[in-house]
């Protein structure tokens, strides 16, 4: 039981810390790129385009198909 | 299209749009919400591994492909350069979550080590939040092709 509680409060921590750092990124004066910036930044080419759109739709899906 | 005509497309000088265009975006919008909520909930309510469930899942991949293929909406402009630094804390944090599933994956074990998809089924489990979770599914596609 214990293993599975330092599991989730790992998944918490992992999750958290993405939240907090697009808020941190959304602040004027930091360098460091927003989830749109990056990924926007990451589908200018073709390949990475098709690649983070399929990766949307196996998140689809992974979640709500099965 | 004359004069009179593309001035009813565009907003007028003080920025405003004309009230007619106004209610009909309004409408365009209403409907549009309308319609994306009905599909969510139609979708939400399918069954897990269902031919149903699947086509839910692949008609809205479908039209967002093709969107991102063809004309797409106005792209909002990605920035010509990272910074390595910046970018390198996603990178770092992006790893954690990954190595984090994986070890649960590979333990398998669901009342041990669960993985990300073993918690989160449960929590979207029920009709409404499920249907809530596909909506900013959609919507997380809709931001992707824009980009």
């Amino acid at each position: 039981m214990i293993t599975r509680i330092i599991t989730v409060i790992g998944f918490v921590i992992v999750i958290g810390a993405i939240g907090s750092l697009e808020l941190v990124a959304r602040r004027p004066t930091n360098k460091i790129p927003t989830i749109g910036q990056w990924l926007g930044y990451l589908m200018r080419g073709r390949a990475g385009r098709v690649l983070i759109l399929l990766g949307w739709l196996w998140l689809g899906w992974h979640y709500f198909a099965r | 299209m004359s004069a009179d005509e593309a001035g009813q497309w565009q907003p007028a000088r003080s920025g405003r749009w004309p009230d007619s265009e106004r209610t009909r975006r309004r409408l365009r919008r209403l409907a549009i919400g309308a319609g994306l909520a009905g599909y969510c909930w139609v979708a939400g309510g399918t069954a897990p591994f269902s031919a149903k469930a699947l086509l839910s899942v692949l008609l809205p991949g479908a039209v967002v492909a093709v969107i991102a293929y063809g004309r797409g909406p106005e792209r909002i402009q990605p920035p010509d350069s990272l910074d390595i630094t910046g970018f390198s804390y996603w990178i770092v944090v992006l790893g954690a979550l990954f190595e984090w599933e994986a070890s649960a994956f590979r333990d398998n074990s669901a009342s041990w080590h669960p993985s990300l998809t073993k918690l989160v089924d449960p929590l979207i489990a029920p009709h409404p939040v499920k249907s809530l979770a596909f909506l900013l599914w959609l919507l997380a596609g809709w931001g992707l092709v824009r980009r």
